[in-house]
């Protein structure tokens, strides 16, 4: 199957600090791929070194068959992202910063204009009076999204996409993400929440500190109520899957 | 009163100050401004202090000389902390102090505590108490009432200035407000130079300076030259001077800020700034439209930036009129040279050596664009350029109005080269700070120092420069700066232009390979 997102050994480091060692991933077109590992495991550095906010200081990268840098202008513009920082600008309005964004990605006025509108009465953006630092955390998180979504990307990067928004919110952007998919362009997303990322998805990647692949596969089985084996043992569901791979385990605080 | 958690919060404000030590820019920072500036300059000012008091004892004029000298310094402390920001950083937010166990009135105590611990006070108080000093080691006055009074000053002229400031901030939070600022500014600004004139000519047309006996330096200066009731006197005075201001900035406080600017709830898609910006090519277009947009809406940058029309009025008028160095009209015209090289970049000059101060997070958003990583450096350069050129219109168009002298039409080619020249140097050096000694600044702030030490260097550097070299040029060899050599700036504006350009492309290959770490300082996790 053809990669929508190719990764051959990635490394990143900080000075001494490892942050991502030796990481090889294939994404494959057309899906909707969770990237998975504990805080601190180098999610969002991954999604750094694909989205050119970050140099890797090793390895190769390739989106769309073509290789990246974060000089790569052409790439970029067939790309959405939404960092976790969300990377907004505080003192604008939300329909003058998706303007921006739209303009930036080469979209011309007329077109900016009416994606906008659609954009905000979809996301239920209709505080048009206040500025995007007078907006709840969620709030903040639909634009975020709008501005990852408005020139209508092959490829989409969701660093953390979900924590922080309503349930109806939640059940929109899945629906409008299944639908992204299904036109065979590709959704690469970080979260926490495994129940979502085992119903929304069907592959994903685990990580562990640092940076390293544990586990890549298909989860369309668990969504089924089919397992998977590993290590002789079987999962019904993420959750106990990724605490097994990532070791991590339940801390007992008898005070609490 | 929670005492115990105040002096855990005054303590955590020097631990923050300290923890600089832990990155190797940091360190210099707190070495050179910490230590060495901070000793070197408490020193050498407390010297100077010294010398005052004892060329104020000397005059026979103890207190008349004492009071001009303390209110000089208490107009140059409040006007250096509402223009520079300096002494007025919150280093608390109230919405982390609300963390803590604190009443409403803790955490207001709490917050101009720790604003008052600022080194830049000690400077203020340090000149002072060198004043203090210097009158009693001369035999005036008793030294612990002038200690006292040293003290009730720098309580005084620190709410002043607070006052000041809630009223200032207010006041560009409402439609109109700044330019209401501005005439202000310009009236109390420009008043002296043209009264002046007028009063020495006409001595009993005014109501002359007794009014001065009734504010606080004059009363510091009664107690730091008197051992009798005098002294008392002058302490009562700062005593009902720092209730009255005490009182209002309370009663101000309370009611805090509203911006009444509210838009309307309709989509507007006013395009106005992206139309300035395609003065640029259509390429840079949206960008400084952007950028226009960005800092039109900072409340800091729309109360400095007007502000700085009427300053160039007052460089240009003062200027050519004060030398202080009794040169011939020629030769002051060395002052308007460096005073319109200032012009080319006071409006801006605060953010265009800290250029991604303000933007947070929002520095990632530009790296994820499909444009060049260091394309926001330069455009938001390209914005300061249009933006001062602007003030340096408005510069040339003033001058003939406020210059002395015989007018030359020479004289415009030589101050626009003046002008363009200190615009580009100035936004040059700007670039390298911008990207090597960035910092993270308030946006919602309208005072307060957000510069780095290098960026404080470049700024205040800059300005002292134009102000002083022009005057020792014109005295070492008069008659070079005159409109027989017209060209000459026109060449430095070209070479400064060269130098710019360079640095453009210099600064943006410094700030791809530096990114990360910026995107560390602006999200506040370096």
């Amino acid at each position: 199957m053809e990669s929508a997102i190719l990764i051959r050994h990635l490394a990143k480091k900080y000075g001494t600090v490892v942050a991502v060692e030796d990481l090889s991933l294939s994404v494959p077109k057309g899906s909707m791929f969770g990237f998975l590992g504990p805080n601190g495991s180098g999610k969002s550095t991954t999604i750094g070194c694909l989205t050119g906010l970050l140099d890797p200081s090793a390895g190769e990268m390739e989106i769309l068959g073509q290789r990246f840098t974060s000089e790569s202008v052409d790439l970029k513009r067939r790309m959405g992202v939404m960092p976790e920082t969300l990377g907004l600008f505080e003192p604008l309005y939300a329909h003058e910063f998706l303007a921006f964004i739209g303009r930036m990605f080469g979209l011309d006025e007329t077109t900016t204009r009416t994606r906008v509108t659609e954009l905000l009465a979809a996301l239920e953006l209709n505080e048009s009076h206040k500025t995007l630092s007078e907006y709840s955390t969620g709030m903040r998180k639909r634009v975020a999204f709008a501005a990852a979504v408005i020139h209508s990307p092959e490829v989409l990067f969701l660093d953390e996409p979900f924590e922080s928004i309503d349930p109806a919110g939640v059940a929109s952007m899945k629906q409008w993400l299944r639908r992204f998919t299904e036109q065979g362009r590709t959704v690469f997303i970080t979260s926490h929440v495994l129940e979502t990322v085992e119903r929304l998805c069907n592959a994903v990647a685990i990580i562990t500190r640092p940076g390293k692949l544990v586990w890549q596969g298909d989860i369309t089985v668990l969504a089924n109520d089919g397992s998977i084996t590993h290590d002789g043992q079987e999962f019904r569901a993420l959750e106990p899957l990724f605490l097994h791979l990532t070791g991590e385990h339940y801390a007992d605080l008898n005070w609490l | 009163m929670n005492l115990q958690l105040l002096g855990t919060l005054i303590r955590l404000r020097y631990r923050l100050f300290w923890a600089k030590r832990r990155s190797r820019s940091g360190r210099i920072a707190l070495f050179l401004s910490g230590y060495l500036m901070l000793l070197a300059v408490m020193a050498l000012l407390t010297a100077g202090g010294l010398g005052l008091g004892a060329m104020a004892v000397n005059a026979g004029r103890a207190t008349a000389t004492a009071a001009t000298i303390l209110f000089g310094l208490y107009l140059c402390a409040t006007v250096g902390t509402l223009i520079l920001g300096f002494g007025m950083n919150a280093i608390f937010a109230e919405s982390e102090m609300r963390r803590y166990p604190l009443r409403a009135r803790e955490r207001e105590l709490a917050r101009h505590i720790v604003a008052m611990l600022d080194p830049y006070w000690y400077l203020v108080v340090g000149i002072e108490f060198g004043l203090l000093l210097g009158l009693y080691l001369l035999g005036s006055g008793f030294f612990l009432t002038g200690a006292i009074a040293v003290l009730m000053l720098y309580v005084c002229n620190y709410l002043t200035v607070r006052l000041l400031s809630a009223i200032v901030e207010r006041l560009v939070a409402r439609r109109g407000g700044s330019i209401f600022l501005m005439a202000a500014i310009m009236a109390v600004g420009m008043a002296p130079p043209f009264l002046l004139p007028y009063m020495q000519a006409h001595p009993h047309a005014g109501p002359g300076l007794s009014w001065l006996q009734w504010t606080p330096p004059y009363g510091a200066a009664l107690a730091m030259t008197h051992a009798d009731l005098w002294a008392v006197w002058g302490l009562t005075l700062i005593a009902w001077w720092t209730l009255g201001l005490g009182a209002a900035l309370v009663a101000l406080e309370r009611r805090p800020a509203r911006a009444t600017v509210v838009s309307s709830g309709k989509l507007q898609w006013g395009s106005r700034y992206d139309r300035v910006g395609a003065f640029l090519g259509p390429q840079n277009a949206i960008l400084i439209g952007h950028w226009l947009r960005f800092f039109w809406r900072n409340n800091r940058f729309r109360m400095l930036y007007p502000l700085s029309l009427p300053l160039v009025g007052f460089f240009i008028y003062g200027f050519t009129r004060q030398s202080g160095m009794n040169l011939g009209p020629k030769d002051a015209f060395a002052s308007a040279m460096g005073a319109f090289a200032i012009v080319g970049f006071i409006g801006t000059g605060q953010f265009a050596v800290n250029q991604f101060a303000y933007v947070g997070n929002g520095l990632r958003r530009y790296l994820l664009l499909p444009a060049d990583p260091a394309a926001a450096l330069r455009s938001c350069s390209y914005t300061f350029v249009l933006l001062d050129a602007v003030l340096i219109v408005v510069g040339l168009v003033v001058w003939p109005f406020l210059s002395r002298g015989p007018l030359d039409p020479l004289m415009m080619p030589l101050l626009a080269g003046c002008s363009v020249t200190g615009m580009f140097l100035y936004l040059a050096a700007g670039l390298w700070v911008s990207v090597l000694s960035a910092r993270r600044g308030n946006y919602y702030s309208s005072f307060g120092n957000d510069l780095s030490f290098a960026g404080n260097t470049i700024m205040i550097g800059s300005m002292l420069c134009l102000f002083i070299l022009p005057h020792v040029a014109a005295a070492l060899w008069p008659g070079l700066f005159w409109s027989g050599y017209w060209w000459v700036p026109l060449v430095t504006a070209a070479v400064a232009g060269g130098v710019y350009w360079m640095s453009l492309q210099g600064a943006s290959a410094r700030f791809r390979a530096r990114r990360e770490r910026l995107i560390a300082v602006m999200e506040g996790r370096s």
